[in-house]
């Protein structure tokens, strides 16, 4: 069954007065429990992709699917609810707010929710447990090192059990050791915890976590394909 | 955590900055309720002050006296209802302190002219019946620490002594007023003062009259009565009598309101400024939180709250501060000199801050509200 499903879809930007196409006619499906690796090179529309799947865009054209929701459909405030119940978001700078503690970073999204501060401060602990975090919940970003802090957004994207992974270049502001944790740690959501993952990289080593790989260039979905295809036509 | 406790963390996002602006903020707060006081002070006298009351004084300056007649031909004018007169004795009730305004009266028609003042029959009776006998008024009593039966020693340098000791009075009684702001005398008997100076004018005289609205024509037969004489007098009521010498001043009101307001406009610029550069470093931040699903509204709605809880929290504590350090200081001012927070000086705090917030807090929230996430998140 498909939780993502892109039709025809089109976005393109004014500048001054000219028109900016980043996106022609993309469609295709994600399935539950996918973990799908979008590459291309910079400006190929990757990131604007992924904002469109994770609602933070509206396409210009086209319909985007998800969870059985068609988000054009929706106002920009049910949009927001929208995303809080679907989606958890993961960026390559992190975006944890440097004046709370990695506990209340990722009891932010619960804020949300009807949850008692009781029920909240147990679901972020047992996604600190989850990344493996449990003895810096107390710590602010600024003494936690850069993978810890992605993982605690990662912790921050899990706590309200979305179904969807989003991650814009998780791995591309960490050393390559620290990278094959984080990359590890969303294939074990994915395969033991459901999470159906979109995951933008620049990086083919990064790519071979995902189960499949989408190749993007110039706003085209030029390839879609299991990893050594994909990964022969990135080198060439 | 809370909202409220997130709200609380992000306004104090770069504490040194929040921390100044808010104490600059509970400075004006103070100065706003001081003078304020100050300003409540001048009006509560002058709205105490009946204009069914006049006053008659030398037509060239209070100092020069008036004779003891004036009174009888004054009562005898039509419209004219109580006259009583009252002269300055400058008195210090403390060695150094003439604060306290101390005047020689005639205790039988006094009170009656002065009807918003009052005093028990007891007190009055006992007034009336010994020539030492003076009633202070109950602030008075308080700051020099003066007790019903004492003895109370005055030196006077308008009237000092042939040998130069302090004047003693028997203080039989005390006297209040129906406002808190007025200005009361320390009172003795007029005929105690003129046997023993042998001064046998008045200083000035103040009569009651049955119509406010021929206050006017009174005041002109009064006066038309002692023209051409030695001793013109000018005759007025007696809230014309305050504006006059509140004028010598200037406009107390409009002086005080006018700093006020000048501070208020600074501390707008200034913490405005605050709330856009604070808004503006956090911007990332609002992205995210438009991300995890806050609607624009909240986010919005964050930011005004914030900007609310900042000038509340400002108010509260200038506010506060400044009505303990009245409470403290208080009884070190002069003599009459009572300044008092009025509930209406509260409100007006109350509103200013929210006023503030409001105005200072609109452009913030209306620019998160505003924000395109992709945008702001691509800024970062």
């Amino acid at each position: 069954m498909a939780l993502i499903n892109l039709e025809n879809v089109c976005k393109s930007y004014k500048k001054g007065r000219d028109r900016v196409d980043v996106l022609n006619n993309i469609s295709f499906r994600v399935a539950v429990g996918d973990f799908v690796a979008l590459m291309g090179p910079s400006g190929s529309g990757k990131t604007t992709l992924l904002n469109l799947i994770g609602g933070l865009d509206r396409p210009s054209a086209g319909t985007v699917v998800v969870n059985e929701q068609d988000l054009s459909d929706l106002s920009s405030g049910r949009l927001a609810r929208w995303r809080s119940e679907s989606i958890g978001f993961v960026f390559q700078f992190y975006n944890l707010l440097p004046v709370l503690t990695a506990r209340q970073n990722i009891e932010l999204p619960l804020l949300l929710t009807k949850l008692g501060g009781r029920q909240r401060r147990k679901n972020a602990q047992l996604a600190l447990d989850i990344v493996g975090l449990s003895d810096r919940e107390q710590h602010t970003p600024a003494r936690l090192s850069g993978g810890q802090q992605q993982r605690v957004a990662i912790a921050r994207a899990i706590v309200a059990d979305p179904k969807i992974l989003v991650c814009d270049e998780p791995t591309g502001d960490l050393d390559r050791s620290t990278a094959i944790e984080i990359l590890r740690l969303l294939q074990i959501l994915n395969t033991e915890h459901d999470k159906t993952i979109i995951m933008v990289t620049h990086d083919p080593k990064a790519a071979e976590y995902a189960k499949r790989t989408m190749l993007l260039d110039k706003g085209k979905l030029v390839s879609r394909s299991s990893q050594p295809e994909v990964e022969a036509e990135v080198e060439a | 955590m809370t909202t409220f406790g997130f709200l609380v963390k992000s306004m104090f996002r770069r504490k040194l900055l929040v921390t100044l602006s808010m104490l600059s903020l509970i400075t004006a707060f103070i100065l706003f309720i001081l003078l304020r006081s100050v300003a409540v002070l001048f009006s509560g006298v002058l709205e105490d002050v009946s204009d069914v009351r006049m006053q008659t004084a030398s037509k060239y300056a209070i100092i020069f006296l008036l004779p003891h007649r004036y009174g009888e031909e004054i009562a005898s004018v039509e419209g004219v209802v109580d006259v009583t007169h009252a002269s300055w004795f400058g008195g210090a009730l403390k060695e150094g302190d003439d604060s306290a305004m101390t005047f020689a009266v005639d205790p039988s028609t006094y009170f009656d002219v002065y009807d918003n003042y009052h005093i028990s029959t007891e007190h009055l009776n006992a007034f009336l019946e010994l020539r030492t006998a003076a009633v202070a008024p109950e602030n008075i009593m308080e700051r020099y620490d003066l007790e019903v039966g004492q003895k109370v020693p005055v030196v006077s340098t308008i009237f000092p002594t042939a040998n130069g000791e302090p004047w003693i009075f028997d203080l039989v009684g005390t006297y209040r007023s129906d406002s808190e702001t007025d200005f009361l005398p320390f009172l003795f008997h007029y005929e105690y003062l003129k046997e023993a100076t042998g001064v046998s004018d008045v200083g000035w005289y103040t009569f009651t009259i049955a119509d406010s609205e021929k206050a006017s024509e009174i005041a002109q037969i009064v006066d038309s009565k002692f023209e051409n004489s030695s001793d013109e007098t000018k005759t007025m009521t007696e809230s014309q009598a305050f504006r006059d010498m509140m004028q010598q001043f200037g406009d107390i009101s409009l002086m005080m309101n006018g700093i006020i307001g000048a501070v208020f406009f600074t501390m707008l610029l200034l913490t405005a400024n605050t709330m856009i550069h604070s808004y503006r470093q956090r911007i990332p931040d609002f992205a995210v939180l438009k991300t995890l699903g806050f609607s624009d509204g909240k986010v919005a709605r964050f930011m005004m709250f914030e900007s609310l809880l900042f000038c509340l929290t400002s108010a509260t504590v200038g506010i506060g501060f400044a009505v303990l350090v009245l409470a403290l200081v208080g009884p070190f001012l002069p003599a009459g000199l009572v300044l008092v927070v009025t509930p209406n000086t509260l409100l007006w705090g109350g509103c200013i801050a929210v006023a503030l917030a409001l105005v200072i807090g609109f452009i913030p929230a209306y620019s998160a509200n505003r924000l395109v996430i992709v945008n702001a998140l691509h800024a970062r």
